[in-house]
C-alpha cells in the first residue's frame, strides 16, 4: 500500500503513457458525458466524474473492428489473407470495479474455454489497471448486490482510493508493485487502510434502497432463472416492452457478441469485420433459409437474462455475468433493464 | 476526445449521439444521455449507423452517361454538362424541368437546392415527393394556429396524463417516442391506442380500440361528439383563445351516431369512455403519423379540432403531434421545398414575401405556380428533365416516367437505383463529412458538425450547389453552412435568431425563438378550428372484394430504405423479413387463414378493383378478421400494386382498398 | 485447451472437384495449399469446418467421415448469400477452412449396438458421415437401418452411396418420398411412418436422427412410442454460427453452444436446452 497527492495521481497515468495508449474516463466539454476513452492528453482525465457512460469493454472488444483482410484474384487464383490483430499494449486507467469485472467475464470467457480468441488475446494481453474505488455509487448502481463493487478485490494492477487530499494506492500484482516503486511512491500505514475501510462502508450504507433490497432476492432469481421456473407472462411482460434496439447488449461491460461479415472494400479485396451483436435482434439466431428457433422477441428476452443471471453461465465466468452498473436500465427505451427485471421476477416469486 | 457529438439522421425523432471518430473513420457510435429527446437511448438503426457510415457503396466519382453506360468524368466536364442542362430547360422551365429534393438533406442543402431552382433555373416545380402526409398534417396546424409543425413538445411526454396514439406503429416507426410514451404510461398516463393493427404500443397501452380500417375520421369525430353532447367540451379555453366552433359544431350535427359502431367496429361505450378521460385530463396529447400512412386531410383536421375543443393544446404537456418518419422532413417544408411554398410556410403566392425574397436575392422570381414533380410526371404532362438529390422513392413508383426524360441528373452521397437511369451523377459528403442541421418532428433545430473528412474531390453538397449555381451566372457567396443558415435566418421569420454560432454546444433551438411548443396562455393569441368535411363514408367491403387491406410502414420504417440496405445488422434485421416472405407480404387473421385453407408464408394472390400482386401471407392475430395489412416495404409489391393505386394514394384516404384474396 | 492453429484465421484450401448431388446441392473436394503447422489434416465424423468464401463470408458445413490423406470433400445446399457464392465457384476456386470444430459422433459409446438412421430431405449430408464410419467398423456394430425420406425421388441425396449402402450386407434402407413422380415404386409419405411399419430393433439400439424441426419432432414421437431410451437418439443440430469457436453465441441453446457443445447431442440433452430446436 502506497499513498500518493492528489495533485500527483495523474503522474500515474503519465508513466504508463510512456508505454501504452491510457484509457480512461474524460467529460465531453458540450455534452458533460462522462466517457472512457483513449486519451492523448492526460490532464483531461477526470477520475471524480461519474462512472463513464460506455463501458471500457471497447478497448478490448471494439464496437466495429477489422480482425483480417485478404484479397483474391479470381485469374490467377491466388488468396492472401493478412491478419490485424491490435497489438498495441493499454492502460486502464481510473476503471470502476465493476467495470473491471466486466473485463474479468470477458476474460474467462474469451480467454479460459476450450478456444482462445486470439483478437481478445491481443488486445488484452499487454494491459495494466487502474481502478478507482466509488466514494459514492451513481443513479442506477447496484454492484452491492452483485458483488462487483464499490471497491475491487482482485484483477487490477493498481487501485485508487480517494481520501480526501491524497490517494491510496494499492498494487494488486507485481507489474503494479514495480510502478509504485518507479514512481517512489510512499508507503501508507493502517490508518490510511481503516479511512478506506471507512469509505467503502459509507459508500455502501449510500445505495438507493431497490439496490439494498435486492441483494438477498439476486441470489434467488438466479435460481428461479436456472431452473426455468418463471412463468411465460412474466417474460411475456418482459418481452412485450423490448423495442429491440439492442442498446443493453451493448453498454453491457461483460456482453461479448459479435457479428462478422466481410465487406468487399474493392474489386478484390474484402475486410473481416468483426461488430457488436445482441441477442434481442430477431436476425441473430436466425438461419440462412430463414428458419428462426428464437423469433418470438420474449424468448430473445429470456436469454439474455438467461445470460447474466443463470448458474450455467456464471460458470463461464465464474461468477454472475450482471456486474451492478445499471447501464442497461438508462439506455432501455423499455423499462426493463436488469434491476426491474429482477424486480419483476422478485414480484411473481412473491404472488 | 474520439467521441464527436452529433444527431441520428435516420428518423424524425433526431436522437444525439456520439461517434467513435478515429483517424479519418468512424468506428462506433453511443447514445448522448444529456439529449433532451432521447436521454440516453437509441434505436436499432441508431446503434449501427457507423456500418453506414462506413459501406464501400458510396459514389465516388462523377459519372457521366456515355453509349448508354456510366462512365468516370471529371468533376469540371460533369459539373458543365450538368449546367448546360439547366440553361436549355431554363427556357422553358415551369413545364420542362423539376427539382426532386430530399427529405434526408440538411436544411442549408435544402434550401440551396430551392434557391438554385428558382432564382437560377426560374422554376418553382420542386418537390420532396409524391407523398403528401405531412403536407397535409402542416396545412392543417398552419390554418389552425399559424404555426407550420408540431404543436406539442417531446420532452413534455411525460407531463402529459392523457396520450391518444392514433394509427401508427411508433415502436417501429420512431422508436424512442413510442419509448418516452411507454415511460409515461408506466408513470402513470392513460395511454389509448386506435389502430387496425394489434401493435406493440397497442400491447402496453391502458386502452386498446382496434378499428376498421379507414373509419379514423368518424371515430375521430364521434369522440368529438361526446364532447359536445356530455358537455365536456372546455368552453372557457373555446371562448377565450378560440373562434370557428360553430362551423365545426355544424360538421358534427351532421354526423349519425347510428353509424358510429357498426363503421369503426367499435362499441360506443370505450369511445365514450376515451372522449371522458380525454376532457377529465390536466394534460393531454395525439400522435399520428405524418409518412405513408398518414391521414386524409379531413381526419387531421377532426383530430386537431378534438383537441381544440377539449382545450389540449398551447399549454404545457397538451398538443396535437404529427410525427414525422424521416429525419428532416419537417425542415424540408421549412426550407420551401413545395411549389408553393417559401422558407418557413411563407407562401409563393404572398406579394410581400416575393418582393422580401426577390431583394434578398437579387433575382425577380417566377410567380406563376409551380407544380410538384410527381404532378409532372404524371396526368399527362411532359416534364423533360429532372435534377434528384440522394432520393430513392419515386424511381420506384415512376420508373417509366423517369426512364423516358430526356435529361436526369443525380446528386448524392451514396449509390441507389436512381443512378440507373441518370445521364450525370455527381457525388457529394456523407452527412458526417459536413456541417448542416437538421430540423427533428418537433421543431428542434440541431446542428450537425463536421467529423470526417470527405474522400478526396468530394464536394459537400452546400458547395456543390453553389458551385452549379456560379457557372450558371448567379453571384453567390457562401464561405461555410453557417454563412447559408444566416442568409435563411434573414428571410425567415421562424428562423429569425438561429445561426450555427448559437447552436453550437446545444442540443438544439425550437422554432419560433426557440418556444417549448406553441403556447396560448399569457398571449392574446388565438386558434381557429379549421373547416372539417362531413362525408362519414368509410372504405365498404362487398361479396367480391370482402377484405378490407390497409398500408403502412413496416418494421422499423424500413420500406425502401437506401441506406439501410448498406449496413450489416440493420440489414440482416430487414432481410429476417424480406428472407421469410421474399415476395413480401401481406398480413391476414387467423380465422381468414382457416377459410382459405392457408397457413403462414403460403402463397396467395390478392385481387383489388384495380389490380393484382402476389405475395406471401403472413399469419397474425395482429390484424382482426377480414381486414389485412400490407407493409409499404417491398419493391415488387409497389411497383406491382401500389402503381394502380396511386390515386387512392394521393388521395390519402387511409389508404385502405378493398380486396378478395384467394390461394395460389 | 484446443490444437488448432487456423481458430481466427482462415487456411486456404483448392477445390479440386465439384459434384453435382440433386437440385442446389453440390459437393465440393478440397485439398489444402499447405498446412501451415505440417500436421496432416484430422477430425471425427460429425465435427464442421468453417469455409470462408472470399467476398462473400463465412459458413459452417458439416464434415464427411474421414479425410482422404490431405482431402476432404464438402455437401453444401444453396441456402443463403454465402452458400450461393460458393455454387458460383469452379475447379481450382480458393476457398477458406477454419476448423475441425464441434465434438462428433461418440462411436466409443456404442460399440457394439445396432444403429438406426432417420434422415429427411439434406439431413442424410450429416448422418452419412456416420453411416460411412459404421459402415467402415461393420463388425463393431449390430444391424444397420436407415430410414431416408425426401420430398421428391430427385431430391433423394447420395444416391451413388445409397445404391452401394443397399447392395451391402445386413445394411437395411427403407426410403420414402412426399410426393411421388410416374415411376416411383417406393414407399410414399413422411418419413416417421415408415417406422411404424419396419422391424425395428429396440433393444440396445441407437437412433441417429437428423432433419428439419418438423420430421425430428415426430421421428422423436415415433421412437420414443417404439421405446427409446431419451440417450439412445442421437442427432446433430444445425444454428446460425458466425466463429465456430464458442465465442461469438449466435448458435447459443439453452445452456450450451452448438459449436462447442455439439453439434451432436442426445435427445436427453435436447430436451433440456429448453428451446426449440
Amino acid at each position: 500500500m502506497y499513498i500518493i497527492n492528489k495533485s500527483q495521481v495523474l503522474d500515474i497515468a503519465r508513466e504508463l503513457q510512456k508505454e501504452h495508449q491510457v484509457y480512461g474516463p474524460v467529460m465531453e466539454k458540450e455534452t458533460r458525458q462522462v466517457m472512457f476513452v483513449a486519451v492523448d492528453d492526460i490532464a483531461e482525465l477526470d477520475l471524480s466524474a461519474p462512472i463513464p457512460a460506455v463501458p471500457p469493454k471497447h478497448a478490448v472488444f471494439p464496437h466495429f473492428e477489422r480482425i483480417m483482410s485478404y484479397t483474391y484474384d479470381r485469374r490467377n487464383k491466388k488468396v492472401e489473407i493478412k491478419p490485424d490483430y491490435d497489438e498495441k499494449p493499454k492502460a486502464l486507467f481510473g476503471l470502476r470495479s465493476c467495470d473491471l469485472t466486466g473485463i474479468q467475464c470477458l476474460d474467462r470467457f474469451y480467454l479460459g474455454q476450450e478456444f482462445v480468441d486470439e483478437v481478445y488475446r491481443n488486445h488484452r494481453k499487454k494491459m495494466f489497471i487502474v481502478t478507482n474505488t466509488c466514494n459514492a455509487p451513481f443513479r442506477q448502481c447496484f454492484c452491492v448486490c452483485t458483488d462487483s463493487g464499490p471497491s475491487a478485490h482482485e484483477g487490477y494492477d493498481l487501485n485508487l482510493t480517494d481520501l480526501g487530499d491524497q490517494y491510496l494506492v494499492e498494487a494488486g500484482s507485481e507489474q503494479g508493485k514495480k510502478m509504485a516503486e518507479r514512481l517512489s511512491l510512499s508507503k501508507a500505514d493502517d490508518s490510511h487502510r481503516k479511512r478506506k475501510e471507512a469509505i467503502v462502508d459509507k459508500s455502501v450504507s449510500m445505495f438507493d434502497s431497490i439496490a439494498k433490497d435486492n441483494k438477498a432476492w439476486i441470489s434467488r432469481v438466479v435460481n428461479r432463472v436456472t431452473t426455468g421456473l418463471i412463468e411465460e407472462k412474466v417474460w411475456e411482460y418482459i418481452g412485450d416492452q423490448c423495442i429491440e434496439c439492442g442498446a443493453c447488449a451493448f453498454v453491457c461491460p461483460s456482453c461479448s457478441c459479435f457479428n462478422i461479415v466481410d465487406p468487399v472494400t474493392g474489386i478484390d479485396s474484402a475486410d473481416r469485420m468483426r461488430t457488436w451483436d445482441s441477442c434481442s435482434y430477431e436476425g441473430y439466431s436466425r438461419m440462412a433459409g430463414g428458419h428462426n428457433p428464437r423469433k418470438p422477441v420474449e424468448d430473445r428476452r429470456n436469454k439474455r437474462f438467461f445470460c447474466k443471471l443463470s448458474y450455467s453461465q456464471s460458470k463461464k465466468y465464474l461468477r454472475p455475468g450482471c456486474v451492478g452498473c445499471g447501464r442497461c436500465a438508462w439506455v432501455c427505451p423499455g423499462d426493463i433493464g436488469l434491476p426491474n427485471v429482477v424486480t419483476y421476477i422478485r414480484r411473481e416469486i412473491q404472488e | 476526445m474520439n467521441y464527436k457529438s452529433g444527431i441520428c439522421t435516420f428518423c424524425g425523432t433526431g436522437c444525439g449521439h456520439l461517434l467513435d471518430v478515429r483517424g479519418n473513420a468512424v468506428c462506433g457510435v453511443f447514445p448522448l444521455q444529456n439529449h433532451p429527446v432521447s436521454k440516453g437511448r437509441l434505436c436499432v438503426r441508431g446503434w449501427n449507423v457507423h456500418e453506414l457510415l462506413n459501406t464501400p457503396e458510396k459514389i465516388t466519382t462523377p459519372l457521366i452517361r456515355k453509349n448508354g453506360a456510366l462512365a468516370e468524368a471529371s468533376y469540371d466536364e460533369a459539373v458543365s454538362y450538368l449546367v448546360d442542362n439547366l440553361t436549355k430547360y431554363k427556357k422553358n422551365s415551369s413545364d420542362e424541368i423539376g427539382f426532386l429534393a430530399s427529405p434526408r438533406s440538411s436544411n442549408e442543402e435544402n434550401y440551396l437546392l430551392m434557391k438554385l431552382a428558382r432564382s437560377v433555373v426560374n422554376t418553382n416545380n420542386i418537390s420532396l415527393d409524391s407523398d403528401p402526409g405531412h403536407r397535409l398534417s402542416l396545412d392543417v396546424m398552419h390554418r389552425g394556429t399559424g404555426m407550420a409543425g408540431m404543436l406539442g413538445s417531446l420532452e413534455e411526454i411525460a407531463k402529459a396524463d392523457f396520450l391518444l396514439v392514433v394509427g401508427i406503429d411508433i415502436t417501429k416507426q420512431n422508436p424512442i417516442i413510442g419509448s418516452e410514451i411507454h415511460m409515461a404510461a408506466r408513470a402513470g398516463a392513460k395511454l389509448v391506442v386506435i389502430d387496425t393493427r394489434n401493435t406493440q404500443i397497442a400491447k402496453l397501452s391502458s386502452r386498446f380500440l382496434q378499428i376498421r380500417p379507414g373509419a379514423y375520421r368518424i371515430a375521430m369525430a364521434y369522440l368529438a361528439k361526446v364532447l359536445v353532447n356530455e358537455n365536456l367540451a372546455d368552453t372557457d379555453f373555446i371562448k377565450k383563445y378560440t373562434d370557428g366552433y360553430d362551423g365545426f359544431a355544424s360538421s358534427l350535427a351532421s354526423l349519425k351516431e347510428g353509424d358510429v359502431a357498426a363503421k369503426t367496429g367499435i362499441a360506443l361505450g370505450p369511445l365514450q369512455e376515451v372522449a371522458r378521460d380525454l376532457a377529465g385530463s390536466n394534460a393531454a396529447m395525439v400522435f399520428f403519423s405524418s409518412g405513408i400512412s398518414g391521414f386524409d386531410r379531413d381526419t387531421i383536421s377532426y383530430i386537431y379540432n378534438l383537441f381544440v375543443l377539449a382545450g389540449k393544446i398551447g399549454r404545457e404537456g397538451c398538443g396535437v403531434n404529427p410525427l414525422t418518419g424521416i429525419n428532416n422532413l419537417q425542415g424540408s417544408y421549412d426550407m420551401g421545398i413545395a411549389p408553393d411554398l417559401l422558407t418557413g410556410f411563407q407562401p409563393l403566392s404572398d406579394a410581400a414575401v416575393q418582393d422580401k425574397f426577390n431583394r434578398e436575392w437579387g433575382v425577380k422570381l417566377n410567380s406563376g405556380p409551380g407544380k410538384s414533380v410527381y404532378e409532372l410526371m404524371t396526368g399527362g404532362n411532359r416534364l423533360k428533365a429532372l435534377v434528384v438529390v440522394d432520393h430513392d422513392e419515386s424511381i420506384i413508383r415512376n420508373v417509366d416516367e423517369i426512364s423516358a426524360m430526356d435529361f436526369v441528373a443525380y446528386i448524392g452521397a451514396f449509390q441507389n437505383n436512381f443512378m440507373n437511369y441518370a445521364h450525370v451523377v455527381l457525388p457529394i459528403a456523407a452527412y458526417v463529412e459536413t456541417d448542416g442541421t437538421y430540423t427533428n418532428t418537433e421543431r428542434r433545430v440541431q446542428l450537425s458538425k463536421k467529423k470526417v473528412e470527405p474522400p478526396k474531390d468530394i464536394l459537400p453538397g452546400w458547395k456543390l450547389i453553389a458551385d452549379i449555381a456560379f457557372r450558371a451566372g448567379a453571384k453567390w457567396n457562401y464561405g461555410s453552412p453557417a454563412d447559408v443558415m444566416n442568409e435563411i435566418a434573414t428571410l425567415t421569420p421562424n428562423y429569425s435568431g438561429i445561426s450555427h454560432e448559437k447552436l453550437q454546444g446545444t442540443f438544439g433551438i425550437k422554432w419560433p425563438g426557440g418556444a417549448p411548443r406553441f403556447s396560448l396562455e399569457g398571449t392574446r393569441r388565438k386558434v381557429s378550428f379549421v373547416p372539417t368535411g362531413t362525408n362519414f363514408a368509410v372504405p365498404v367491403a362487398s361479396e367480391e372484394y370482402p377484405i378490407l387491406l390497409s398500408i403502412g410502414e413496416s418494421q422499423h420504417y424500413w420500406h425502401q430504405n437506401n441506406l439501410m440496405k448498406k449496413t450489416a445488422i440493420p440489414l440482416r434485421e430487414y432481410n429476417a423479413t424480406l428472407l421469410l416472405y421474399p415476395q413480401g407480404y401481406v398480413a391476414i387473421s387467423p380465422q381468414n387463414a382457416r377459410e382459405l385453407n392457408v397457413r403462414d408464408r403460403f402463397p396467395v394472390k390478392v385481387v383489388s378493383p384495380y389490380g393484382s400482386m402476389e405475395a406471401m401471407v403472413q399469419v397474425t392475430d395482429k390484424v382482426k378478421p377480414n381486414t389485412a395489412y400490407v407493409a409499404y416495404f417491398v419493391h415488387e409489391m409497389v411497383t406491382r400494386f401500389f402503381l394502380e393505386h396511386k390515386d387512392v394514394l394521393k388521395r390519402g384516404e387511409d389508404a385502405t382498398i378493398p380486396v378478395r384474396i384467394v390461394k395460389v | 485447451m484446443s490444437e488448432i492453429n487456423n481458430t481466427t484465421i482462415p487456411e486456404i484450401a483448392t477445390i479440386e472437384e465439384i459434384k453435382d448431388e440433386i437440385v442446389e446441392v453440390k459437393t465440393f473436394y478440397f485439398s489444402f495449399d499447405g498446412r501451415t503447422d505440417g500436421k496432416p489434416f484430422t477430425f471425427k465424423s460429425g465435427q464442421f469446418v468453417m469455409c470462408t468464401v472470399f467476398g462473400a463470408g463465412e459458413f459452417a458445413v458439416s464434415l464427411p467421415p474421414s479425410p482422404e490423406k490431405d482431402r476432404f470433400h464438402l455437401t453444401v445446399r444453396k441456402v443463403g448469400k454465402v452458400t450461393s457464392a460458393l455454387h458460383e465457384l469452379k475447379t481450382g476456386d480458393k476457398v477458406g477452412i477454419r476448423g475441425p470444430f464441434g465434438n462428433g459422433f461418440p462411436f466409443d459409446d456404442i460399440k457394439g449396438k445396432n444403429v438406426i438412421y432417420v434422415a429427411g430431405g439434406i439431413g442424410l449430408i450429416p448422418l452419412r458421415s456416420s453411416i460411412m464410419h459404421v459402415m467402415q467398423n461393420k463388425d463393431k456394430f449390430g444391424r444397420i437401418l436407415l430410414f431416408l425420406g425426401a420430398r421428391t425421388p430427385q431430391e433423394l441425396m447420395y444416391q451413388y452411396n445409397l445404391n452401394e449402402w443397399k447392395a451391402a450386407p445386413g445394411f437395411e434402407t427403407h426410403i420414402t418420398v412426399d410426393n411421388p413422380v410416374p415411376g416411383w415404386d417406393g414407399e410414399t409419405g413422411f418419413v416417421h411412418t415408415l417406422l411404424k411399419k419396419a422391424d425395428i430393433p429396440v433393444k440396445d439400439t441407437v437412433a441417429f436422427v437428423c432433419g428439419p424441426p418438423v420430421m425430428f419432432n415426430a421421428v422423436i414421437k415415433e421412437l420414443t412410442d417404439l421405446g427409446f431410451g431419451e440417450d439412445c437418439i442421437i442427432s446433430t443440430l444445425e444454428r446460425h454460427m458466425k466463429c465456430g469457436i464458442g465465442k461469438c453465441q449466435h448458435c447459443s441453446i439453452g445452456r450450451t453452444l452448438v459449436c462447442t457443445d455439439g453439434p451432436v447431442y442426445t435427445y436427453r440433452q435436447i430436451k433440456t436446452l429448453g428451446e426449440q430446436i
